[in-house]
């Protein structure tokens, strides 16, 4: 009953980059249509817990791990894993903004069509959904066929949102997507990180600790490789039971 | 006494400015001689070319296909020789384009990283080996095996040509677009694998469009060298000045433009007709390298704009790309065709059809993992089809050429028309002709370089400067060799001699050394050159003490990229600098030389039962450029290891 609320868990996860342990023993449950941020100093490895999700950590030579990740209950570290439907399914949005160099409804309609839909007017209508759906498409709709890069940062990024949105995931994997951007672009893409709960799963890495409390429902907290405290957000940033959380979110650290 | 001071200090600014300006002024000459090169070359083509075209009539001159200078009544029509030089051209870009982009695609994304560094630096490696050599290879290995496979009478034919030539584009193919590839932002690759793509859609869907400015260039490249070759192509095709019949006959012997000049070009009598029909000539095919060279600058252009986005529309919309694409296919769906039924009649039309409704078949039922496994197979057996290609040759070549090489053969002069003896007055002869060539052209590429990046902000001047440089780098090495003998053999009276090679060599390489020079001074930081300015020392002294150290290892790598160009060169020396055999060097400036290259292509052509002689003088010309190839390319990761600005 309770596996079916997580969208994501880990169980003693292990993760080296060669040699070095860039995570321990890391135990964490994603719930269901919520936020949950991740945050912790710099090199704690959240960025390569977020990527354990959806095994992009396969494209790192001589990356290995133990313990498991279940999707649903089911697990996805195996060889038997098909890793594009993975990928389909648990979509991602990068720290860089990074449209390809393409126009933007063809941004858009990449991902459908690389899983082999070729129908112009259904991709016509799942472009108009994922724009609206990242909150760009009044900006973009006159001119969806210029060049995406011609646009500003925050549209770029949530252009990379409507990207991912475009191929139906349930659970969308962000990594620090407001860092680039300036404040008002930040709020933007806060208010839709707070839309998107309503379908999907979002998992957020910040450093950012306002916006970590502002858009998540959950927050787990990372120190070293491990996973310190994993809670609701109010009782992370509000009666944290580890003084190394206390410390971080108040600042009291390096 | 502080008066004094005052006014010394001042005469001291006033020349010193002087002497700024001064420098300046000579920078500025510099970065003129390719310009004025450009002028001098049209100028010379047009003034020996023009009055037998117009006389022959621009239409007769054009699209008559007959061409028989010498007969009794002499035809000038050049109609089948330009048919000739696109046939042949389109012919090596069919088999160098997807190879050499298949070769690219598995080396960049496929290959395992070890193999990437083993095998870039190879390819590049091969793109120094000199075309008279490609040419040799052709002639005695590829017409032969040709003849006796496909049963022909004589194996010198179109497709010979194209093979060669596309053997030759390749590795500048290869390494260009492997660039272009490898250096598409990481980011793409991750975003459309979280998108979850397989690698090929990643590779065909993101990173070859993404490098798409690259690739093209790339093609331009290898396009370039193909249509302004004149060597290999002379070599291997036959060279009867006919139309192919039918059109497609790859198996029909054809003529190039580049060709005809190579071969006529010496025993023309100068102020004849067909003198000035040969200029005529020349100046065609600089027209069409001219048009090429440029249509690939407003694509590139086009290409880049698309991308970075702009306001105005797109290139080609994308049902255009689509109608676009589809007529491609049918076009290179018909080229197989025609190809299969020349080589091996109605059955190959058969076979064809049976692979292509495979193909067809295949595609619509594979998953995308299993298609991404095949089109892996094909870009790795592209590679390994590409290596096996150079690697033949380069062991062809070793393997019959390490006999020859004996101590006298490299020592002594050639007896009985280089059938014993050896080649050493040849490879002095290079030798002189690379030195004196590397000594003009260093200084003038230099200084040009300086001018452009160092004296002056980009304007109208500086993008005539660079203009003037592309069309000189687009010149087809045939037409240096006209202009070097009509402008320094007859014009300035130098006759066929060691310094006049030397000084069409340069001109040759001088926009190679102006453009490696020029990137060299662009990648060392404005914060170094300012650093030495606020310390009050002059702009000159600034870029002799700081710049030019700094831009010192690329400056050496296009010298030597330079070097390796003019050893292995022929046809510029041609009719300008060299003589066949002679058994004595040269005592002056003003006597014939012989040379390695020229060497081995009269061996080839014209002396029968040398082949130890040939194989030998081969070998010592591969060693010699590929060896000075190796110190570039070993010089340059050297730069590129050491501490980056
Ligand atoms: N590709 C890699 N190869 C080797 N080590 C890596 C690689 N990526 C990350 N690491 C190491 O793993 C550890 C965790 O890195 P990670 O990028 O996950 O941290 P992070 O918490 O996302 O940091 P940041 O907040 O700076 O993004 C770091 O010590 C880092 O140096
Ligand atoms: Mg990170």
């Amino acid at each position: 009953m309770k596996q079916q609320n997580n969208a994501l868990e880990t169980q003693t996860l292990n993760l080296y980059y060669g040699s070095t342990q860039a995570l321990i023993d890391v135990d964490i449950q994603i719930p269901k249509n919520k936020v949950t941020a991740l945050i912790g100093p710099s090199g704690c490895g959240k960025s390569t817990l977020l990527r354990c999700f959806n095994r992009m950590n396969d494209l790192i030579p001589d990356c290995s791990l133990s313990g498991s990740i279940l999707y649903h209950g089911e697990e996805i570290t195996g060889r038997s894993t098909d890793v594009v439907e993975l990928r389909k399914r648990i979509g991602m949005v990068f720290q860089q903004p990074n449209p390809f160099p393409k126009s933007i409804y063809e941004n858009v309609i990449y991902g459908p069509k690389v899983h082999g839909m070729k129908d112009r007017k259904e991709l016509d209508a799942i472009a108009e959904k994922s724009l609206k759906g990242a909150a760009i498409w009044e900006e973009v709709k006159d001119r969806l066929h210029d060049a995406a890069r011609g646009l500003s940062g925050g549209q770029q990024q949530r252009l990379c949102i409507a990207r991912t949105l475009s191929v139906d995931p349930d659970i969308i994997l962000m990594d620090e997507p407001c860092s680039a951007l300036d404040p008002i672009a930040t709020a933007k893409i806060e208010n839709l990180i707070t839309e998107l709960k309503e379908e999907y799963t979002v998992v957020i890495v910040t450093h950012n600790m306002q916006q970590a409390a502002r858009v998540s429902d959950y927050t787990g907290f990372m120190y070293m490789g491990r996973l310190i405290e994993f809670d609701t957000t109010s009782v992370i940033f509000e009666r944290p039971k580890e003084e190394l959380t206390e410390n971080y979110i108040t600042g009291r650290f390096g | 006494m502080q008066k004094n001071r005052c006014e010394s200090q001042i005469t001291d600014l006033f020349t010193r400015q002087n002497k700024e300006k001064a420098i300046s002024g000579i920078w500025l000459g510099t970065a003129l001689v390719a310009v004025i090169t450009i002028i001098l070359i049209l100028g010379f083509l047009l003034k020996e070319g023009l009055p037998a075209i117009l006389e022959i009539g621009i239409p007769a001159f054009i699209f008559n296909e007959i061409w028989t200078p010498t007969s009794e009544t002499p035809s000038y029509g050049i109609y089948s020789l330009i048919i000739g030089t696109i046939l042949v051209t389109i012919g090596a870009i069919a088999i160098a384009v997807p190879l050499g982009i298949g070769s690219a695609i598995f080396i960049a994304e496929v290959a395992p990283p070890k193999f990437r560094e083993a095998v870039k630096p190879a390819i590049e490696l091969l793109a120094g080996i000199p075309s008279v050599v490609y040419g040799f290879f052709g002639l005695v290995v590829l017409t032969h095996w040709l003849r006796i496979s496909l049963d022909l009478s004589s194996g010198a034919t179109w497709l010979a040509g194209s093979i060669i030539l596309g053997i030759m584009a390749l590795p500048t193919i290869v390494s260009v677009s492997e660039d272009a590839i490898s250096s598409v932002p990481k980011d793409f690759r991750s975003a459309s694998l979280a998108l979850g793509a397989t690698r090929w859609q990643t590779i065909t869907g993101v990173l070859i469009p993404s490098a798409l400015s690259g690739i093209t260039a790339a093609i331009i490249l290898g396009l370039g060298r193909a249509i302004g070759e004149t060597m290999a192509v002379l070599m291997v095709t036959g060279n009867a000045a006919i139309i192919p019949d039918p059109i497609y006959n790859i198996l029909s012997p054809i003529r190039t433009l580049t060709a005809t000049l190579g071969i006529e070009m010496g025993e023309v009598a100068i102020g004849s007709t067909h003198y000035h029909a040969l200029f005529g000539m020349a100046l065609v095919l600089l027209l069409i390298t001219l048009i090429v060279n440029l249509s690939a600058t407003v694509i590139l252009a086009r290409i880049r704009e698309g991308q970075i986005g702009s306001s105005r529309a797109p290139f080609l919309s994308h049902d255009h790309q689509n109608q676009i694409k589809s007529i491609l296919l049918l076009v290179i769906l018909a080229g197989l065709c025609l190809f299969s039924y020349q080589v091996v009649g109605i059955f190959g039309i058969a076979i064809l059809t049976a692979i292509l409704a495979l193909c067809y078949g295949g595609l619509r039922i594979l998953s995308r993992q299993s298609k991404e496994k095949i089109a892996f197979a094909i870009v790795t057996s592209a590679t390994a089809l590409v290596l096996f290609a150079l690697v033949a040759i380069i062991f062809d070549i070793v393997s019959n050429g390490l006999p020859a090489i004996t101590w006298e053969f490299l020592t002594e002069g050639p007896r009985n028309l280089g059938r014993s003896g050896g080649i050493f007055p040849a490879i002095i002869g290079t030798l002189y002709l690379v030195i004196g060539a590397i000594a003009i052209a260093l200084p003038i590429g230099v200084g040009a370089a300086i001018y452009l990046n160092e004296y002056t902000l980009e304007g109208r001047l500086t993008r005539i400067i660079r203009a003037g440089n592309d069309l000189l780098n687009g010149t087809p090495s045939i037409v240096f060799g006209l202009f070097g003998f009509a402008f320094l053999v007859i014009f300035v009276g130098l006759g066929v001699s060691l310094l006049a090679g030397q000084i069409t060599l340069t001109l040759m390489i001088l926009p190679t050394i102006i453009r490696t020079s020029e990137e060299a001074l662009k990648s060392v930081p404005d914060s170094l050159r300012h650093g030495s300015l606020a310390l009050g020392a002059t702009r000159w002294h600034t870029i002799l003490r700081v710049v030019l150290p700094a831009a010192a290892p690329g400056i050496l790598t296009g010298t030597i990229l330079g070097i390796g160009r003019a050893a292995g060169e022929t046809a510029p020396l041609l009719f300008t600098a060299v003589v066949f055999s002679k058994r004595y060097l040269p005592t002056s400036v003003f006597e014939p030389v012989m040379a390695l290259p020229y060497h081995l292509f009269i061996l080839a052509t014209n002396v029968p039962g040398a082949d130890t002689q040939k194989y030998g003088t081969a070998l010592v010309l591969l060693v010699l450029v590929t060896g000075i190839y190796a110190v570039a390319i070993l010089m340059r990761r050297h730069a590129q290891k050491t501490v980056r600005w």
